[in-house]
């Protein structure tokens, strides 16, 4: 259902060019829940924000769903992002003049949902990550495990094929990291396929599989259920 | 109208700017529509029709000092050699000069002294048979003045007793429209209202009466005397430079002075109109200057503010429209909260000034076209914020805090 071939991404400026992604070939089935880690600057996040359309790739091939991404005009892939893709971002990035139910109902109102549909959804999903008693908090008002369930949740309310993690734990402590870790865990048993990028090797020992990224490459390791399989740098995955 | 709710609550969070452009933008609709009110008052007042062509008429002083002049002789001598000037079509000595700002008035009754009866008051210009054709105003009805009818007098020891006057003087006085061939009385003199002359206004532009004008066919003999010429169009210029050498060619004894062109008084006489109107017209400028750069300024503040919030917004699907349309949403609320108090302010303020500078009550349309243009000019300062804010890219969402 996502199909990344031979994608890379340049940077350039005056001085520098940096290649963030190189030869990056990348394939994810439906369910799966995949954990991708590597050291800082390995272009982690650059594949993150690629498979998320946040931004552009230069070469290569990458497919959502069947849909060519490489050829859609922003607006488009603005439509498939708000569609498909639900995002749990590292500092949470909820809108901090908003309440709990209109940060959540942000990506709902931008699909052109109608009122009555947003509340049943946005009122399920905040249940479902225990904070449906909140709604009309604002986001300082939380703790930042909180923060981060609102997050999941506004994630959840686009009902999604994908969930995409950028470090969901990162600003957390162990205690508040381990619930939103399980919180994701149900969401993955609930049919949704999740990519989560983590510096913690605890967590990515979670996920069913572990993509490593280094320089810009993939340096697989597979988990499946406990058995670990090496594969060589920049292989097919 | 749903969408305005969470950007009204997410302004309302943090309302510090918001309010403060609410304010300016009321204070700035406030004044708008009073200054562009009393603005089209003025151009209306400055534009209005004098009945006169001012741009060929002049007017100048004559003193005679001379001992031996003998002053009615030598005033139809004058005449005669000023009528005789190549270009000038015709000339008259008068009382008062037309659009000079400054002249005569007096009240003429139905019935004479010391009856009581209806009075209205009118300028009035006093000259010979000549008048009508030097001023170049229509004769509408009745007839003209005829050298017969034309009183010659060292004062008010004798006067005339025929008159021409506008319509709208005769109506006043006859409301039912019959004026023409009646009398009316200035004390106790009698004067028969011989013709109806087009409309044209006295010296004053901001009478109340500025319309009440009658012609008398008298003239007093005086050292000191006024002398109105029109000339034929284009060539005042000319007979401005030959009637000091003309006159004084006559008779030397004497001075001639302030050969002003009409229009000329007439641009002295609204000077502070125009001033009042230019005034305003920089301080609507400035307002309007200054708000659009607080809508914009707010606007910038609020995109720089919210550089992660946008970003996110585009990770979660927003696109560059909707980026705008949230920009342009966000300013229609607080242009229309901001109208909404101007408009009451706008009352408040023509309230204030009917009752202490006499103003008329402002015009509600003036009020519909200020709030439309500060609405206007709104949308206009934030589209450029607002574009800036479509440049945010998405990516900016997964950034390291």
């Amino acid at each position: 259902m996502l199909s990344m071939t031979n994608i890379s991404k340049v940077y350039r400026s005056e001085m520098v060019q940096t290649n963030a992604l190189r030869d990056f070939n990348f394939q994810v089935n439906e369910g799966e829940f995949i954990a991708v880690t590597g050291p800082s600057g390995s272009g982690k996040t650059t594949f993150l924000n690629i498979a998320g359309m946040l931004e552009t790739y230069t070469g290569g091939t990458y497919q959502l769903d069947g849909i060519d991404v490489g050829r859609l005009s922003d607006n488009g892939r603005a439509e498939l992002r708000n569609q498909k893709i639900g995002f749990i971002f590292q500092g949470f990035n909820l809108i901090p003049d908003l309440n709990l139910y209109e940060n959540v109902e942000v990506p709902l109102r931008y699909r052109g949902i109608k009122a009555a549909e947003r509340k049943r959804r946005i009122e399920r999903c905040l249940e479902q990550v225990g904070l449906g008693a909140r709604a009309k908090h604002v986001p300082a008002q939380l703790s930042g495990g909180q923060q981060q369930r609102v997050a999941i949740a506004r994630a959840l309310a686009g009902e999604p094929r994908f969930l995409l993690a950028d470090e969901p734990t990162g600003n957390l402590d162990s205690l508040m990291a381990r619930q939103v870790m399980e919180l994701l865990e149900n969401i993955n048993k609930d049919g949704a396929t999740i990519i989560m990028v983590t510096h913690d090797p605890e967590l990515a020992r979670r996920a069913q599989r572990n993509i490593q990224v280094v320089d810009g490459q993939i340096c697989d390791f597979k988990l499946y259920q406990g058995g670990l399989e090496k594969q060589r740098a920049g292989a097919e995955v | 109208m749903s969408e305005l709710k969470p950007i009204f609550n997410a302004l309302w969070r943090s309302k510090t700017g918001a309010l403060l452009l609410i304010v300016q933008i009321a204070v700035t609709l406030a004044i708008v529509s009073n200054a562009a009110f009393i603005i089209h008052d003025r151009v209306s007042f400055l534009n209005q029709d004098t009945g006169l062509k001012a741009e060929d008429l002049f007017r100048f002083n004559l003193y005679t000092f001379g001992k031996n002049v003998d002053i009615a002789k030598q005033q139809e001598i004058d005449e005669t050699l000023l009528r005789a000037i190549p270009g000038v079509a015709d000339a008259v000595v008068i009382n008062q000069v037309p659009l000079s700002g400054s002249g005569d008035s007096t009240n003429f009754h139905l019935k004479p002294t010391p009856q009581q009866s209806r009075g209205a008051r009118a300028a009035f210009f006093m000259a010979d048979e000549n008048l009508l054709n030097t001023l170049d105003v229509k004769l509408e009805d009745g007839r003209n003045f005829e050298a017969a009818d034309v009183v010659y007098s060292q004062g008010f020891d004798k006067t005339a007793n025929v008159l021409l006057a506008t319509r709208s003087y005769v109506n006043e006085l006859f409301p039912d429209g019959d004026g023409l061939g009646q009398t009316i009385y200035l004390g106790d003199n009698p004067f028969k209202i011989i013709g109806i002359i087009a409309p044209m206004k006295g010296p004053w532009l901001d009478d109340e009466q500025a319309d009440n004008v009658a012609l008398i066919p008298q003239v007093m003999a005086a050292p000191f005397k006024r002398v109105l010429i029109r000339t034929e169009p284009g060539r005042r210029g000319e007979v401005m430079q030959q009637v000091e050498k003309v006159l004084l060619a006559s008779e030397s004894e004497r001075v001639v002075s302030r050969i002003t062109g009409v229009d000329k008084l007439l641009l002295e006489q609204t000077s502070q109109d125009r001033l009042m109107k230019n005034m305003l017209l920089v301080l609507i400028t400035v307002l309007l200057l200054v708000t659009a750069l607080g809508i914009c300024g707010l606007a910038l503040f609020n995109v720089g503010r919210r550089t992660r919030q946008i970003g996110t917004r585009r990770a979660l699907g927003a696109k560059k429209s909707d980026i705008v349309r949230y920009f342009l949403l966000e300013n229609t609320l607080v242009s229309l909260i901001g109208i909404v108090l101007g408009v009451g302010l706008a009352l408040a303020m023509s309230d204030v000034l009917m009752r202490h500078y006499s103003l008329p009550r402002l015009d509600n349309w003036f009020i519909l076209y200020s709030l439309a243009g500060i609405y206007v000019m709104g949308v206009l300062a934030v589209y450029w914020p607002a574009q800036r804010a479509t440049l945010i890219s998405p990516s900016i969402a997964t950034r390291s805090v």
